[in-house]
């Protein structure tokens, strides 16, 4: 109701109600978006993130593969602290070592070849993480924030190249005490040395096949045209395990 | 005799959150003059290996908020790969042994962190 003659200013109990509640609604609503909008703003996948523009990936050449050798099984493990018990029920592997026996022709042929986490473009098991502990770093490497993952074992089973290992049990031994080892109860497989990557040095494995004289492992970056790797998969005769699942694997065979 | 609810209805139903309130703050009061009479857990921290002049963050960040500080850094490592000089590694430069200087606090306000089952911290 208008108030009566003399009192203009006077509100009454419903115009009240209605400003106030305006006023609570707008401020309100305008503070949780500004908050919104600010915290998107500050993210940290902006300008200064140092993985943006970078595509790792792995060449391994299998005609330089020899079968009795274990240099990157043996810096790997010494390198990430991968668990060995000794006992197949609890060891982890993030290289292995697979022969293959086929024919061409006649002729009898045998290769031996390394496998590992192929840090799909399209990973599957970072798409079924059900606390996102898996993810693909902006530079292409699929990787898990082992602080966060519960070991729910979905990714082993996405994973279609068996790449993903659990910790069972903890391991007592530590053989790269600069590195973290992995805890019982969390899910873990290659991370392309992302830790070595990161300060500008190539990954254990790709050392060590080097130093063994083999030289068959490559690491680049697929997007800079100027570096090996991409040289090699854009003119080379190149074969990815599994390309027709849709996960885009970045670890080229060549030779396969 | 049966008990006759309705008519004592609303005693009943005002008495039931005083009684929860009483309750309560009798916890909080017995809880606090149980606290007055202990003796608050001694903590003696071993002075730093003064490899650099001063900390990272000043003493009152550190002691309150040196968690938020570490998890802020293993966010912007695991996350985005940015290695910087701060860190686990950084810490144990000074504070050299684990059960000298984390450990003491911890155990004093019983905090398990996990974070020693897979970093180094001797």
């Amino acid at each position: 109701m208008p108030g009566k003659t003399g009192e203009i200013n006077r509100m009454d109990r419903r115009d009240f109600i209605k400003t106030a509640g305006g006023l609570i609604l707008t401020i309100g609503s305008g503070t949780y978006a500004f908050r919104i909008l600010s915290a998107t703003g500050a993210s940290v996948s902006g300008a200064d993130n140092p993985l943006i523009g970078k595509k790792w990936g792995m060449v391994i050449n299998l005609d330089r593969c020899r079968s009795d050798c274990t240099a990157c099984l043996d810096a790997c493990r010494a390198e990430n602290n991968v668990a060995y018990h000794g006992d197949d029920r609890w060891d982890l592997h993030w290289i292995r070592k697979v022969k293959l026996e086929g024919e061409i022709g006649h002729t009898k042929v045998e290769k031996s070849v390394p496998l590992l986490c192929n840090h799909c473009d399209n990973p599957p098991c970072a798409q079924v993480c059900p606390v996102q502990a898996t993810y693909k770093r902006d530079d292409g490497i699929v990787i898990v924030d082992h602080h966060r993952c519960i070991g729910c074992r979905y990714c082993m089973i996405a994973c279609p190249y068996n790449a993903r290992q659990f910790n069972f049990k903890d391991d007592e031994a530590w053989p790269n005490k600069d590195h973290p080892k992995r805890s019982h109860g969390v899910a873990e497989a290659c991370n392309l040395c992302a830790h070595r990557l990161d300060v500008g040095k190539m990954p254990a494995c790709v050392e060590a096949c080097r130093n063994s004289g083999a030289g068959a492992i490559m690491v680049g970056d697929l997007n800079d045209p100027e570096s090996e790797v991409a040289r090699i998969t854009s003119t080379m005769a190149v074969k990815r395990i599994r390309a027709d699942l849709g996960t885009e694997p970045k670890v080229y065979y060549l030779g396969l | 005799m049966s008990l006759n609810i309705g008519k004592n209805k609303t005693i009943i139903f005002a008495a039931i959150p005083i009684l929860i309130i009483l309750i309560l703050v009798l916890y909080g009061v017995i809880s606090q003059v149980v606290a007055l009479g202990s003796e608050p857990p001694k903590v003696v921290l071993e002075r730093p290996d003064p490899k650099y002049d001063k900390c990272v963050r000043d003493t009152e960040y550190m002691r309150f908020h040196h968690w938020q500080l570490l998890r802020e850094i293993r966010e912007d490592v695991v996350r985005y790969g940015r290695r910087g000089e701060i860190g686990l590694n950084r810490c144990k430069e000074c504070h050299t042994s684990r059960e000298k200087f984390c450990d003491q606090c911890h155990k004093a306000v019983s905090m398990t962190p996990d974070c020693y089952g897979c970093h180094n911290y001797q």
